[in-house]
C-alpha cells in the first residue's frame, strides 16, 4: 500500500494542437513538503489545476488520498486545500466573512466553522484584523488571508501556488512558518509551487523540476544537486563577453550577466575554455560552482530559472 | 452552500454602491420622469386645456366651447384674443387652440381656425385634430346631436378585460422601468461570473467539493433572488409613492415577476459565457440591454409603435413581460391564466438563454 497523498499517473493536457503538459507521473508522500519548481509558463499551474480538479486532463488519472478524482470528485476534493496564485478572496468583505463562505463550501457550519475560522486566522496571524475589509490589508496580509481560506477544513493535502508573490519579507517568513507548522502540528502534506529557487530550497523535502510541460528531474534537493549540479563554473571575462558567451553556448548551458558567465558544460571544461579564448576574450577568474539547486536546474534545463525558458 | 453563496452575494451587493444605485435608485428616477411624461393632462386624470377665442357674445363660440367641454380628455378655456390662442400654442402652453372669427362664413373662406403645430408628431397631432374638428362639427350641426339616441358604443373586444378607470401614467412607467432595469440583473450576474474568474475565486470554488451545477447555481440563485427583490421593491414604490394600482390578480404579478427574473439571470449566464472581461460586459452588454428595452417598449409604449416595430418587440423577452404587466396592472380581473402566453414566452426565452449559455460556458477559462 502506497503512502502517497497525491498521485498523478500519465497526466497531460492539450489545448487543441498545443500541449501544455506532456505526460506527468508524480507521487507526493504523506507528511512531506513537496516543491514544484519551474519558470513561468513551464506548466506548473496547469499541472496543479488538473490535480485539484479545476481542469480536466486530456489523459491520465489523479488520486487524492487514494481516492480517484475522476470517479469520486467530491470525496477527493474534501481532502484537498488549494491556495491559488491569485488573491482568490473577496476584498470588499472581511476575512471572517470570506472564511465563512469558503468554509461553507466544505460543509463547515455553526460552531465548527467558527472554531475553524478562529484557528485559521490565528495560524496566519490575522486574528486581530479579522473584522476589517480585506481591501484594507497590506499585500502580505492579503496573501495570508488567501492561505487561511485554503486551510479551514484542515485538508490532508494543501497545494500552494506561488503563495509569496508580491509579499514583504516579514509576511514571507510568516507564510513559511505557517507551512512548517501545518506539517508539524497537523500532519498536513504540502505541495509548494514556485519559481523562486531559494524558497524551494528552504522549505521542501523533495522537488520536481518542471520545464516545458514535463518533469525533468525529481528527488531531494541533495539528490538533485549531487546528480546534476556538480560541473558548474563561474567565469569572469575581460574583452568581448558577448562573443565569449556565444562561443560557450556550443559547449553547455550558459547564464549570467555582463562579464560574469556561468557555465554548466556538457562535457569536459577544456574545449569550452578554448572556444572562449578563441574569440579574443580573456578569462580573469574561474570558480567551481555547482553546489546548489540553481546549478542543477541550469544543467537540467539549459537555462536559468529567471529566464523563464529558452 | 447555496445559502452561504446568497449571504456572500448580499454582503457584496450591499458594499457595491454603483450596483445598488443602478438596480434600485436609478429606476425610480426613470419611473418618475416617464410617469410624468405619459400623463394625459396637466395633472392626474385632468383634461388637456384648449384655449378658445371668439367675439364677445358669439353664440357659435359658446356652442363650440360647450362641445369641447363635452369631449373626453379635453376642456375649453376662453381667452380674450386670437393672438393669445396662437401665443399659447407657440409657447407650448397648449397643444392646440380654436379661433372663431367674427365673420364666420365657410362658403367664402372665412373658417374656424384650429391652431396646431403641424410639425408635431402625428401620434399627437392626429387624435387632437380629429377630436377638436369633431367638436366643432357637432356645434355647427343643424340639429342637437346630443338629443339624438346614442349611435356608437365604445367597448373593449371580447378577451380584453375592462381597464381601470382613469389609469395614471405610472401604470405604464412603473412596469416599463421595472422590466428595463430588472433585466440589468443579467449584467450584474455576468459581471459576477467574470469577476470571480478574474480574481480566482471561481478557481477556488471549482477546487472545492462542489459539483459544477452547484457552482453555477451558487451565482445564479443569489442574483435571481436579488432580481425578485428589485422587482418587488420597484412595484412596491410604484404602488406606495406613485399610486400604481394592480387591476388584475396579485399572484399573476408575482408569477410573472418570477419569470422575468429567471429570464434575466439566464441571459446573464449567456453574457458570461460570451464575454471574457468586465469591460466588454459594461460596453456591449449595457447597449444590448438598452436596445432590447427600447424595442420591447420599456421606454416608449409598443402600442404607439408602427406595426413592424410592434412585431419586433415580441422578439425580445421585454415585450412579452411588458404586455403581461400591462394586462395585470391595467385590465381588471386579469388572472394567471390570462398571462399564460407571456409566462410561457418568458420561460422559453429563459430556457433558450440557459441552453446556449451552458453550451458556451467555459468552466476552466
Amino acid at each position: 500500500m502506497t503512502d502517497a497523498v497525491l498521485s498523478l499517473r500519465g497526466v497531460g493536457k492539450d489545448y487543441g494542437k498545443r500541449t501544455a503538459v506532456g505526460t506527468i507521473d508524480l507521487e507526493v508522500r504523506r507528511g512531506e513538503i513537496f516543491g514544484l519548481l519551474g519558470p513561468n509558463g513551464a506548466g506548473k499551474t496547469t499541472t496543479i489545476s488538473i490535480a485539484c480538479g479545476v481542469i480536466a486532463p486530456t489523459r491520465g488519472t489523479v488520486e487524492i488520498g487514494g481516492i480517484a478524482l475522476a470517479t469520486a470528485p467530491r470525496q477527493a476534493k474534501q481532502k484537498l486545500g488549494l491556495v491559488p496564485q491569485d488573491l482568490a478572496i473577496y476584498e470588499e468583505l472581511s476575512a471572517t466573512q470570506n472564511l465563512r463562505y469558503f468554509g461553507a463550501l466544505y460543509g463547515l457550519r455553526g460552531a465548527v466553522l467558527a472554531e475553524r475560522i478562529a484557528w485559521a486566522l490565528g495560524a496566519v496571524g490575522l486574528a486581530e484584523r479579522a473584522a476589517e475589509p480585506v481591501k484594507q490589508y497590506s499585500g502580505g496580509m492579503k496573501r495570508r488571508c488567501n492561505l487561511a481560506a485554503g486551510l479551514l477544513h484542515r485538508p490532508e493535502l494543501v497545494i500552494l501556488d506561488e503563495p509569496t508573490v508580491g509579499v514583504d519579507p516579514q509576511s514571507r517568513n510568516h507564510i513559511f512558518d505557517t507551512i512548517r507548522a501545518l506539517r508539524r502540528d497537523h500532519g498536513m502534506t504540502v505541495v509548494y509551487v514556485s519559481h523562486y529557487m531559494e524558497e524551494v530550497e528552504a522549505l521542501c523535502d523533495r522537488v520536481a523540476i518542471v520545464d516545458r510541460g514535463a518533469i525533468v528531474a525529481l528527488g531531494t534537493i541533495e539528490e538533485l544537486v549531487a546528480a546534476h549540479a556538480g560541473k558548474g563554473f563561474e567565469l569572469e571575462l575581460a574583452g568581448d563577453a558577448a562573443a565569449a558567451r556565444a562561443a560557450a553556448t556550443a559547449h553547455g548551458a550558459v547564464s549570467g550577466d555582463g562579464a560574469v558567465l556561468r557555465l554548466v558544460p556538457t562535457g569536459a571544461l577544456a574545449p569550452a575554455i578554448a572556444a572562449i579564448e578563441a574569440t579574443g576574450a580573456r578569462i580573469t577568474s574561474l570558480t567551481s560552482r555547482g553546489t546548489n539547486l540553481e546549478a542543477a536546474f541550469l544543467a537540467l534545463t539549459g537555462h536559468a530559472l529567471r529566464d523563464g525558458g529558452p | 452552500m447555496i445559502v452561504a453563496a446568497i449571504r456572500k452575494d448580499v454582503w457584496l451587493l450591499l458594499r457595491d454602491r454603483g450596483a445598488l444605485i443602478s438596480l434600485f435608485a436609478l429606476p425610480i428616477v426613470f419611473i418618475l420622469a416617464f410617469g410624468s411624461m405619459f400623463k394625459f393632462g396637466d395633472g392626474d386624470h385632468q383634461p388637456r386645456v384648449i384655449p378658445i377665442s371668439y367675439p364677445a357674445g358669439s353664440e357659435l363660440g359658446r356652442k363650440i366651447q360647450r362641445a369641447i367641454d363635452g369631449t373626453l380628455g379635453v376642456a375649453a378655456s376662453y381667452v380674450p384674443s386670437d393672438a393669445e390662442v396662437r401665443a399659447r400654442v407657440v409657447s407650448e402652453a397648449a397643444l392646440a387652440g380654436i379661433i372663431v372669427p367674427a365673420d364666420f362664413d365657410p362658403a367664402h373662406g372665412r373658417r374656424i381656425e384650429l391652431v396646431l403645430d403641424l410639425a408635431g408628431p402625428i401620434q399627437i397631432r392626429g387624435p387632437l385634430e380629429g377630436v377638436l374638428t369633431g367638436a366643432v362639427m357637432r356645434a355647427l350641426a343643424p340639429v342637437d346631436l346630443g338629443a339624438l339616441p346614442a349611435m356608437v358604443d365604445v367597448r373593449s373586444p371580447p378577451g380584453l378585460a375592462q381597464p381601470l378607470p382613469e389609469a395614471s401614467g405610472f401604470q405604464i412607467s412603473v412596469p416599463g422601468n421595472a422590466v428595463l432595469f430588472g433585466f440589468f440583473i443579467a449584467l450584474t450576474t455576468a459581471m459576477s461570473f467574470v469577476g470571480e474568474r478574474r480574481t480566482g475565486t471561481w478557481r477556488r470554488l471549482l477546487a472545492a467539493p462542489v459539483s459544477r451545477s452547484a457552482a453555477l447555481l451558487a451565482t445564479l440563485v443569489p442574483y435571481y433572488l436579488v432580481g425578485l427583490a428589485q422587482l418587488g421593491f420597484l412595484f412596491g414604490i410604484g404602488a406606495g409613492l406613485f399610486g400604481m394600482r394592480v387591476a388584475g390578480s396579485l399572484p399573476a404579478l408575482v408569477v410573472l415577476s418570477m419569470c422575468v427574473s429567471l429570464c434575466a439571470v439566464s441571459l446573464g449566464l449567456l453574457f458570461a459565457a460570451i464575454a471574457t472581461t468586465e469591460k466588454q460586459l459594461g460596453g456591449v452588454g449595457s447597449v444590448m440591454l438598452l436596445v432590447m428595452g427600447l424595442v420591447g417598449g420599456c421606454m416608449f409604449p409598443r402600442v404607439a409603435m408602427p406595426a413592424f416595430m410592434k412585431s419586433i418587440g415580441l422578439a425580445v423577452p421585454h415585450g412579452w413581460a411588458l404586455d403581461g404587466y400591462f394586462d395585470i396592472l391595467v385590465r381588471q380581473g386579469t388572472t394567471i391564466a390570462d398571462v399564460l402566453p407571456n409566462i410561457g414566452a418568458l420561460l422559453a426565452f429563459a430556457v433558450g438563454f440557459l441552453v446556449i449559455g451552458l453550451w458556451r460556458f467555459r468552466f476552466d477559462a
